[in-house]
């Protein structure tokens, strides 16, 4: 596969994936742009093998873990600030408490759920966190139920 | 509990961004590329200067006595092992295999940062010895031809400087990067103890 065609198609899933774990739209941008780099500098190891999706994903979950690395360089009172923006960027309310819901699940959590929100399978979700498909399984499920009680706790559902 | 499944997909896809444009991308990772190599380069510059450097004292002064040019000798080393284990540090970083599983890649981090916590703390204490010895073999043969007075003035001096070093900066450095580094490894084992299977 080619690198452009990879970016086409996969873009917009990663960045989706570095907001639900960080639910900060520029440094999702950002991820996204590391992740992209990542990919195409192992674009040339990469063995038809497995599953294109599988791989690149896991690129991304890596990169995002890779992040409590940075965060001792950020100051966290930079936060608000990206926060606000996103309020703007961002029109739904429902969309923005997902995403905010996401990100202060544990990290694992975060990664397991984006990628099931993603359509991703259990089996390949499996693969990319190094879990078995059961544990998989049940994490999904308490994961959505979480979620459902936080969304229930704003009243809405 | 199905009508949210399918309520969180809409909602998680439903969050718009403009794709940047691929030349975007693709000057990113130019950039990148030529980072890189200077690195590499200024590293390469960096330590063919150091080595001219040395080697023309050894080649002007014309040092008679054996003690001189073990100084000398212990002075380089102690700036190449400064300067590779700086790299190493860095080739470190680059073991990381980002296309294996979460699991696997926070193991293997794990591991790096605790070979870094070796590093930083061992390296700079070796690299600390060398120069100090170094250092006071290096000044004996021009001290040896003063008078008492100017030996304890120069080396009392040297052996001032060398002392804070070690006592004041040194152990301020290591626990600097050790800070950084164990908060680090706390997070990682935070997040592996996440993978534990139930």
């Amino acid at each position: 596969m080619v690198f452009e065609e990879v970016y086409k198609t996969y873009w917009e899933k990663i960045f989706r994936l570095c907001m639900g774990y960080t639910n900060d739209y520029d440094l999702s941008r950002d991820l996204a742009q590391d992740t992209f780099i990542l990919v195409w500098q192992q674009l040339p190891n990469f063995r038809n093998e497995s599953n294109i999706g599988t791989w690149i994903f896991r690129i991304a979950t890596n990169n995002c873990l890779r992040q409590i690395e940075k965060q001792n360089r950020f100051p966290k009172g930079e936060l608000p600030l990206n926060l606000q923006e996103e309020k703007e960027k961002s029109i739904e309310p429902k969309i923005q408490l997902l995403y905010k819901f996401i990100a202060e699940l544990e990290e694992i959590d975060r990664i397991i759920i984006s990628l099931e929100l993603e359509n991703i399978n259990q089996k390949e979700i499996a693969g990319i966190v190094g879990l078995s498909e059961s544990n998989i399984r049940v994490k999904i499920h308490r994961i959505k139920k979480k979620l459902t009680e936080n969304f229930l706790e704003y009243g809405i559902t | 509990m199905e009508s949210h499944n399918l309520n969180f997909k809409e909602l998680w896809s439903n969050q718009k961004v403009e794709q940047p444009a691929l030349e975007e991308i693709l000057l990113k990772i130019d950039n990148y590329k030529k980072k890189n190599i200077r690195k590499i380069i200024i590293l390469n510059i960096f330590l063919a200067f150091l080595t001219i450097v040395i080697l023309s004292i050894w080649y002007y002064f014309q040092p008679q006595l054996l003690t001189t040019k073990i100084g000398i000798v212990l002075i380089i080393l102690a700036m190449f092992i400064f300067v590779i284990s700086y790299n190493k540090n860095l080739s470190l970083l680059k073991k990381t295999n980002e296309t294996e599983s979460n699991q696997a890649y926070l193991k293997n981090l794990h591991k790096i940062k605790e070979k870094q916590i070796f590093l930083q703390t061992k390296i700079l204490s070796i690299y600390f010895i060398l120069l100090s010895l170094g250092l006071a073999l290096y000044l004996y043969e021009f001290i040896s031809r003063m008078s008492i007075t100017g030996i304890i003035l120069t080396y009392g001096i040297t052996g001032v400087w060398i002392l804070i070093n070690w006592i004041y900066f040194r152990p301020r450095i290591i626990k600097k990067q050790q800070a950084q580094l164990n908060s680090i490894i706390r997070k990682l084992e935070g997040i592996q103890e996440q993978l534990k299977e139930n």
